[in-house]
């Protein structure tokens, strides 16, 4: 998955923590609403994808984020969900804005 | 049938949920793409108001009576509400695949419905149809849908009719449309599985390269942005969905399983996705056993790579691929040897 990827594009590496904005950063409107605001992981790079039929504008790099189901839901579960970001709506994040493990 | 292996169990799910699944499936098959795509056509003049209407007249003596609900009201046992759900639930298979087969068809199909409207960012909320609502008893439910599913297989009749009539599509094309979405093009996602579950080899470059992989087993891997591979392991499940439209590598895979394009599944797959492959696929994921939800955008697609059942050590590469179902290619079943690769 990260075979085509020069790490230069990317702000971010994976394993980093990083916040969804919460805002509109512009760019692309595809951040999923229960992933605005929340922490997760980086946990692969993809790099700009070039992607005519679907968006004629180049986006910034995209990353595959993790985010526990504790955090987006507030409930105890060892479950989790990857989102596939752009990197316009991320910006680096500190383990102590997790929600707390219980 | 339905394709979705269990829901037809009475004991998987009481009759008041599968009430709840089928009333929210009409409701999204009729408001999201039956009517958008009736209106579109009628504000582009591809056919008029009045064609449905002299469709309607056209027909009126050759159309079986459908409301069957009225003289079945009396039997209440519990044997006759399993047998009316069961009806209510293929009849709705019939007209999500009756909605399928004259979307496509279609001259017109640029037809942009609100999901493309919201990943592009000019969805207004004004142009929406309202959604019915089914409240009251089981019983009183039960019948509002029967009504509320005739009323618009009715329309899906007069506008498939139209379509005809018109001559925007041809009976043969209809035909053939009609086959295709019968013969859902999930085989090549069976294809790729079964070679990596043969082949170790195949199997890295398939997580690693993703759609590149296809063209070893000279399927046209598309150009839909990119294929995401997320492997079933004995520590992970995985499901795929796409909360924000209906994102799937259908250029690779065909189209994904009808419910993938629900409100309900998509909203309750992140909520609590261990409660709803347990609820809504009879599927019940080990407790020591993660699940990982992949949401897929039009820049990654995902697909999932399932474990290779157990009793299938003898079995060829193609009989590996009929194990192969296009619920499990999204997560919502696991390949078993025991149960045909499909299930009618």
């Amino acid at each position: 998955m990260t075979s085509d990827v020069r790490p230069s594009a990317h702000r971010f590496s994976v394993g980093e923590l990083v916040r969804v904005r919460d805002d509109q950063p512009g760019g692309s409107p595809r951040t999923p609403g229960y992933a605005r605001g929340k922490v997760g992981t980086v946990v692969a790079l993809h790099g700009q994808i070039p992607n005519p039929l679907d968006h004629r504008d180049r986006y910034p790099p995209l990353c595959t984020v993790r985010f526990e189901l504790q955090e987006l839901t507030g409930r105890p579960a060892r479950d989790y969900v990857t989102a596939d970001l752009h990197e316009d709506w991320l910006e680096p994040a500190h383990p102590a804005q997790l929600v707390p493990q219980p | 049938m339905r394709s979705v292996p269990g829901t037809h169990s009475p004991h998987a799910v009481n009759a008041g949920q599968r009430l709840d699944a089928v009333a929210a499936d009409l409701e999204y098959f009729r408001a999201k793409r039956l009517e958008p795509r009736v209106l579109h056509l009628v504000r582009r003049g591809v056919i008029s108001l009045n064609d449905l209407i002299r469709a309607g007249r056209d027909t009126v003596g050759d159309r079986p009576a459908r409301d069957t609900a009225s003289d079945r009201t009396s039997h209440t046992a519990a044997a006759d509400v399993e047998q009316r759900l069961r009806a209510l639930e293929d009849r709705l298979d019939a007209f999500v695949a009756g909605i399928a087969a004259v979307a496509v068809a279609i001259r017109s199909a640029d037809v942009v419905i609100e999901d493309i409207r919201r990943e592009r960012g000019d969805y207004d909320p004004f142009l929406r149809i309202a959604k019915r609502t089914y409240s009251g008893s089981a019983e009183e439910r039960m019948s509002q849908l029967e009504r509320g599913l005739a009323d618009s297989e009715e329309l899906l009749d007069l506008f498939t009719r139209a379509l005809l009539n018109t001559g925007e599509i041809t009976a043969r094309q209809l035909d053939q449309r009609r086959q295709a979405v019968r013969n859902q093009g999930y085989r090549n996602g069976a294809r790729l599985v079964a070679r990596a579950w043969v082949d170790p080899e195949f199997k890295r470059r398939l997580l690693e390269t993703g759609r590149e992989a296809a063209r070893e087993l000279d399927i046209p891997p598309g150009r839909l942005g990119k294929l995401g591979v997320a492997e079933n392991t004995e520590h992970e499940h995985n499901i795929v969905v796409c909360t924000l439209c209906s994102c799937y590598p259908h250029d690779l895979l065909g189209d994904p399983p009808w419910w993938y394009r629900t409100d309900e599944y998509k909203r309750r797959i992140i909520e609590d996705p261990r409660a709803m492959l347990a609820e809504m696929f009879g599927l019940q994921v080990p407790a020591n056993r993660s699940i990982a939800v992949r949401d897929s955008t039009s820049d990654v697609r995902w697909m999932v790579l399932p474990r290779r059942p157990e009793g299938s050590e003898a079995m060829t590469e193609d009989e590996l691929a009929e194990l192969v179902t296009p619920e499990s290619l999204v997560g919502a079943a696991e390949p078993s040897v025991r149960r045909t690769w499909r299930d009618e």
